[in-house]
């Protein structure tokens, strides 16, 4: 079974819609998009509503609704220069 | 908040850079009085512009962890601040009520997040990347920093941001702190220190904060239930 599920780009607001297996994890997402999106490396979380995604979540654990996006955000990890 | 309490408590702040400069200015004035400070480095030119206790007779004289002791405790008379000029890596003493992080790796935000949840001192951990940052809080019974993260988080482990570059293993310039969003998120991290050891709710268990839209969002998270940090009981 295939999920269309859309991602936001936190920095620019830009959307993209992705089709995932109901196994694909998290991180896959990230890697999906960071991919697509040409993003910078480094540490990148997702997500949904008002929960954190954890990594290794699968798609089919993340009760996705219709509309509903799940959003990508750099996580910061400076502080000390 | 029980101020009482807090004059009372020990505090290990680790990182004595941008974040931790604010961070400590906020704890002694926030009413703490027995703080240890670990860090390695040495101040450099470019910390000036964004550390309200270095100056340039301090550049080279010092580290930065002995000359943040010295010019924090002259806020305060009864404040007891400890400067440890060491890797927290290399640190034996976790015997304190509270932990906050003011890092710049992930390498040594999960030794440090790995040895409070161990020696059962909450956490908060923050962190800036130049207009947005992050705070943190690990309690005893909660998720931790590593159940955040994932596999993005593992490529950059071995960064290392340091000032002075010693031990670098990789660098990649990134944006110095910015010292707005610092002030921020080492205000949000003493005002959640504070509010545990007042046995107030603190912020559960993520706040993320972006200064261009002038926003922060409190995330909730899940235990990791691989994290090796919950194995034991």
């Amino acid at each position: 079974m295939v999920v269309r599920v859309r991602v936001r780009n936190a920095e620019t607001g830009a959307t993209v819609d992705m089709e995932l297996e109901l196994d694909n994890t998290v991180e896959e997402i990230i890697d999906g998009v960071s991919a697509y999106w040409e993003k910078d490396p480094g540490a990148y979380v997702i997500r949904k509503g008002r929960r954190l995604l954890r990594g290794q979540q699968k798609v089919q654990e993340l009760d996705m609704q219709p509309n509903e996006e799940l959003e990508l955000i750099p996580d910061p990890e400076g502080g000390n220069r | 908040m029980d101020m009482e309490s807090v004059q009372l408590r020990r505090c290990l702040m680790v990182g004595a850079g941008a974040l931790g400069n604010e961070v400590l200015k906020c704890l002694v004035l926030s009413g703490f009085r027995d703080i240890t400070v670990v860090d390695m480095d040495e101040i450099v030119p470019s910390n000036l512009s964004r550390c309200l206790f270095f100056r340039e007779e301090d550049v080279g004289r010092a580290p930065k962890a002995q000359v943040l002791a010295e010019r924090a405790s002259s806020l305060d008379s009864a404040v007891t601040i400890r400067p440890v000029v060491s890797r927290i890596q290399d640190a034996e003493d976790w015997d304190f009520d509270i932990v906050l992080g003011c890092l710049d790796n992930i390498s040594a935000r999960l030794h440090v997040n790995s040895h409070a949840r161990y020696h059962g001192a909450p956490y908060v951990d923050g962190a800036t990347d130049g207009l947005s940052g992050k705070v943190h809080t690990v309690l005893r019974d909660g998720p931790c920093l590593q159940c955040a993260m994932n596999r993005s988080h593992f490529k950059v482990l071995e960064r290392r941001f340091s000032c002075t570059g010693r031990d670098t293993v990789f660098y990649q310039p990134k944006m110095a702190a910015e010292i707005t969003t610092t002030s921020v998120i080492a205000a949000v991290q003493v005002r959640e220190a504070v509010k545990i050891l007042s046995g107030a709710e603190p912020i559960r268990h993520l706040m993320h904060y972006d200064g261009f839209s002038g926003s922060s969002h409190i995330l909730e998270l899940e235990r990791d239930p691989g994290c090796s940090n919950h194995l034991l009981p």
